[in-house]
């Protein structure tokens, strides 16, 4: 019988070893070989929509039900599109790898366009206005503009657009003299919210839509700040080259728009309806 | 938080007995057969089982379903998240039961094999009449440590869109921006469950004990 101090010498562990970085190695030549679907495919076999499952007011769950401003939109789609819609509830980990690998057609969340997204991403037109805020305890005294964010401890979450824009609100401190502090990473926002109501952060970044959302539910805990970043936009979120998706998709955005359903549904879930929104939007970060 | 919200808990709480029930049941006859296999040194795939358990070990269960998930379709095979999600507990039990059921096996008596043997048993009556009941009984407590583990690795399956206990939770603390509530009736309902395997382990147990005074 094999035993631990055997092992070592086994010529299976170098064989475990092995085959270990061999598949290391393959994954890569599996991912490479992924495709999106072509339109005519997707008619046939229905469209595969991924939404997120605690991303109040976009997508969320109340009662057992996905509702917010992504899923009624889902619902109109329903009624536009000549084929099925197949839609996937899943935590926000898995949702653009999931696009970008195939799993699913396209991310019907609020993905903030970016740099580095747009490289193995392409995006519809952008569905809401999204800049940056900062949220903070209703109680505590110390911040009252960006300057006092200095040396003090950010909640965001991890992969997100508002992380990869954070040197901005950096660069912002730098101006004034000061510089960020730590930084936790969230796989969620609601984590970040609570460690901030309990004071393991001193403030959260996150899109003003959402923040507003936050404060409005809990007026008493939290207040908001003001703008980190520059301009932002929110859209959905298609494999790289699936052309003719994402023009479907915008085309549905469009007639959305024009027949006042959009600013109806944006005015709902989000409090204000954004007019002038971008047909496309080029990210500069 | 509304009724609603606590029938989407216990909602939750169905699909984490239904998975981890499933990859117990499944998981653990294939641990035994992987247990055998390197016990009797079947050639190639003793080696095989050893190779495969190191690594399942190895492999955070998280890790391991989502590249099931994500690879698998590149593949050319189609797996749903519910598929996926027990395929991938199966895989992981299956190692970690093969082990128990080895350790119980290695101890096993070889005059009682040899005994067996010398009054004309055939290796499949051997095993299912004097080695099974014995070993099972002596692997009890391992495996019931390890499905109490499965129960409450299931969180993970959350990441490909399974929704159970704890992910109903996080879900409605999202909706409602306080999340204790709902944490604390998650938090209640895994201490049943798992206290209705123990309970099932210390009657089976008692069963046998008083069998063998009967004896």
């Amino acid at each position: 019988m094999t035993t631990c101090s055997l092992v070592r010498r086994n010529p299976i562990f170098k064989r475990a070893a092995l085959s270990l970085i061999v598949a290391v190695i393959a994954m890569p030549l599996l991912a490479g070989g992924t495709k999106a679907a072509s339109l005519e495919e997707i008619k046939k076999r229905g469209l595969i929509v991924a939404t997120e499952d605690d991303y109040r007011p976009f997508e969320f769950v109340k009662d057992g039900q996905p509702t917010g401003f992504d899923n009624e939109l889902i619902a109109d789609l329903r009624k536009y599109a000549p084929f099925e819609i197949k839609q996937q509830i899943l935590p926000w980990t898995g949702i653009l790898a999931g696009v970008s690998t195939g799993k699913y057609d396209v991310a019907i969340t609020a993905a903030i366009i970016t740099k580095e997204r747009k490289q193995s991403l392409d995006f519809t037109s952008p569905i809401a206005d999204a800049t940056h805020y900062y949220v903070k305890r209703k109680d505590d005294k110390s911040i009252s503009s960006i300057k006092d964010l200095n040396g003090k401890v950010v909640g965001v979450q991890a992969g997100s657009a508002l992380l990869a824009r954070l040197p901005e609100l950096g660069a912002m401190l730098e101006k004034e003299g000061g510089k960020m502090g730590k930084v936790v990473e969230y796989t969620s926002y609601p984590e970040a919210y609570q460690d901030l109501a309990l004071g393991r952060v001193d403030y959260v970044v996150n899109t003003i839509i959402n923040l507003q959302t936050l404060v409005a539910e809990k007026p008493a805990v939290f207040e908001l700040g003001q703008a980190v970043s520059g301009k932002s936009f929110p859209a959905w979120a298609v494999a790289k080259g699936n052309t003719e998706l994402s023009e479907f998709l915008n085309g549905f955005i469009a007639k959305e728009k024009e027949n006042g359903r959009f600013a109806e549904l944006q005015k709902k879930w989000f409090g204000e309806a954004f007019p002038n929104l971008p047909v496309s939007f080029e990210p500069e970060f | 938080m509304s009724g609603g919200d606590v029938l989407a808990i216990l909602q939750g709480a169905v699909v984490t007995v239904t998975l981890s029930l499933t990859g117990i049941l499944i998981g653990m006859p294939i641990g035994l057969a992987l247990a055998v296999l390197r016990w009797a040194d079947v050639p190639v795939l003793a080696r095989i089982v050893t190779v495969y358990v190191s690594m399942l070990r190895a492999t955070p269960l998280v890790t391991l379903l989502l590249l099931l998930f994500f690879a698998l379709p590149n593949v050319g095979i189609a797996i749903g998240p519910v598929s996926a999600a027990i395929l991938a507990l199966v895989m992981n039990t299956a190692a970690f039961n093969c082990e128990v059921w080895r350790a119980s096996l290695m101890n096993f008596p070889k005059d009682q094999y040899e005994a067996a043997q010398s009054v004309g048993m055939g290796a499949g009556l051997r095993f299912r009449r004097i080695v099974l009941p014995q070993i099972a009984r002596v692997s009890l407590p391992g495996l019931v440590n390890e499905m109490s583990m499965l129960i409450k690795v299931t969180p993970v399956l959350a990441v490909v869109g399974v929704v159970d206990i704890t992910r109903a939770a996080v879900r409605i603390g999202a909706e409602t921006y306080d999340p204790l509530p709902p944490f604390l009736i998650a938090v209640a309902l895994y201490a049943p469950i798992v206290f209705v395997l123990v309970s099932l382990q210390r009657w089976i147990e008692r069963r046998q004990i008083m069998a063998e005074a009967a004896a």
